[in-house]
């Protein structure tokens, strides 16, 4: 089973802990200095990546959309 | 502080109350904190006469759970403390800045400026900083001994935050003497302009900080004209007076506070991490030793800086819904207070928490709080702490504290006022 995530693109500030957490689902773009989701769909193996980015966000801009 | 009803002090874990700046000057938190945390890890202490009670929340996991949810925990009704119980009226109108600004607006007033403090921004800045600091201690270069919160580490916050406002080098010692004012009208130390005999009372420190208050955005109200007139390119104010949020420009009110919020956050909290960090250091003479032979190991030491110290002592909510934490029910109304100092000393979160480490890893401290009121300035703060530090260690390699710390009575800041150092090694 596979899961979406999101990026909240109004929370996000760039500070890219999620890109250091799960850098197989999160990249940091220049253009707009914000985080960015860039698999559509997230591998159960890359769950608890995704886990702990959402935890360590500090600005909590990230979620699991069901 | 008026005192605690004979009834209320009973029901006080081991008489912790956390009410009394008293516990905070002395340094004596965190031992009461490692209590609570065993024994009473939400628990009601009791208001006074004065002030409305609160619940009090030291467990990391329910600083993380009150963080999430903005909505339910709300900032609106006051940030700093738990309220008076007899608000005087007037009071929580007109303008408020971000800081006490609930969802949906908070983030639409962030927005406004937080460009210029994402990480790209900072490190745009540092040679800057670093040019600053330099100056900051080029000045007591030759000299044996200094107050190091007066002639250093107040100094570099101070100059980055009023160099991004645009407002001219005359001007900042005015800026730190208003936030002492605000942020340290507890503090007999700063009540200066209030009456002999009101010094130390509840109404001194009310005065004091009425008073920093009037006089910040007084002075804010000048610049906010000056800049209305003569429009500058990209200092914080000027954006400000040209943004709006909802198709609307912001009031006058709006931009004041803002400013306010702005001077204060971004001088007093660094400040401090820089003074408790030098505290820190030459305390743990190895762990100093450790970072002075690899002083690749800056980063993550400011990082186990920001976890000691936690320069902000706690921030308050306000329950918008009957809730629960950690099985405790909440009623709607009621005030909840995160302990920031606890939570980085949590012993489920952190392996050894007492123990001053360089290279602790994970290190993910609450310092800068996180989710919707996560500090806006985090950057700017690491960085400057960063560089200070690589700078002072590296001209002052034998610098020690020559004295007591002076510490700022208070709950909110954990500030230094004054710290001797001997900047040369003793001969």
């Amino acid at each position: 089973m596979s899961h979406r995530v999101e990026v909240d693109q109004q929370m996000c500030e760039g500070h890219g802990k999620c890109q250091a957490s799960a850098p197989e689902v999160f990249e940091h773009r220049d253009e707009d200095d914000l985080s960015h989701v860039i698999l559509d769909e997230v591998p159960d193996t890359l769950t608890a990546k995704v886990d702990r980015a959402i935890r360590l966000c500090p600005r909590q801009a990230i979620r699991w959309v069901s | 502080m008026s005192p605690i009803s004979p009834e209320a002090a009973a029901t006080l874990p081991h008489g912790i109350n956390l009410l009394e700046g008293r516990l905070f000057q002395a340094n004596e938190m965190h031992e009461a904190f490692r209590i609570l945390r065993a024994e009473a890890p939400v628990h009601w202490n009791p208001g006074t006469d004065r002030f409305n009670g609160f619940w009090s929340l030291v467990k990391y996991e329910d600083l993380l759970h009150v963080s999430r949810h903005p909505e339910l925990f709300i900032s609106s009704k006051g940030i700093g403390g738990s309220g008076l119980r007899y608000p005087p009226p007037g009071q929580g109108e007109g303008s408020s800045s971000i800081i006490t600004m609930d969802p949906p607006r908070h983030v639409k007033m962030r927005r406004l400026v937080n460009k210029g403090f994402t990480p790209r921004a900072v490190l745009q800045m540092e040679p800057k900083i670093r040019a600053v600091t330099n100056t900051i201690l080029d000045r007591v270069q030759g000299r044996d001994s200094c107050d190091f919160v007066l002639e250093v580490s107040s100094q570099l916050p101070l100059a980055v935050i009023c160099g991004m406002m645009g407002l001219e080098e005359e001007h900042w010692p005015a800026m730190f003497d208003f936030t002492n004012q605000i942020l340290g009208s507890g503090d007999a130390e700063y009540q200066a302009r209030v009456a002999p005999d009101k010094v130390g009372t509840f109404e001194g420190a009310t005065l004091t900080a009425a008073d920093g208050n009037r006089r910040m955005n007084g002075f804010f109200r000048d610049i906010l004209a000056d800049r209305r007139a003569h429009p500058r390119e990209d200092d914080l104010v000027s954006i400000l007076v040209e943004s709006e949020v909802d198709g609307e420009r912001l009031t006058e009110g709006d931009i004041v506070a803002f400013c306010n919020l702005l001077v204060v956050a971004g001088n007093e909290t660094t400040r401090n991490a820089i003074s408790g960090g030098l505290i820190v250091l030459c305390e743990h003479p190895e762990e100093r030793a450790r970072l002075q032979a690899e002083p690749s190991l800056m980063p993550s030491a400011v990082e186990e800086i920001l976890r000691w110290t936690s320069p902000l002592h706690h921030m308050s909510r306000e329950a918008t819904a009957d809730t629960e934490i950690r099985g405790q029910k909440i009623a709607a109304g009621e005030k909840v207070i995160m302990w920031y100092p606890s939570a980085n000393r949590d012993e489920d979160i952190f392996d050894d928490p007492y123990r001053f480490d360089i290279t602790r890893d994970p290190n993910e401290h609450l310092a800068f709080g996180i989710g919707e009121h996560f500090c806006l300035g985090a950057g700017f703060a690491r960085a400057e702490v960063r560089i200070m530090f690589e700078e002072l260690l590296r001209q002052f390699p034998d610098i020690q504290i020559d004295g007591p710390p002076e510490r700022l009575r208070s709950n909110f800041i954990n500030g230094v006022k004054h710290l001797p150092v001997r900047l040369t090694a003793a001969r």
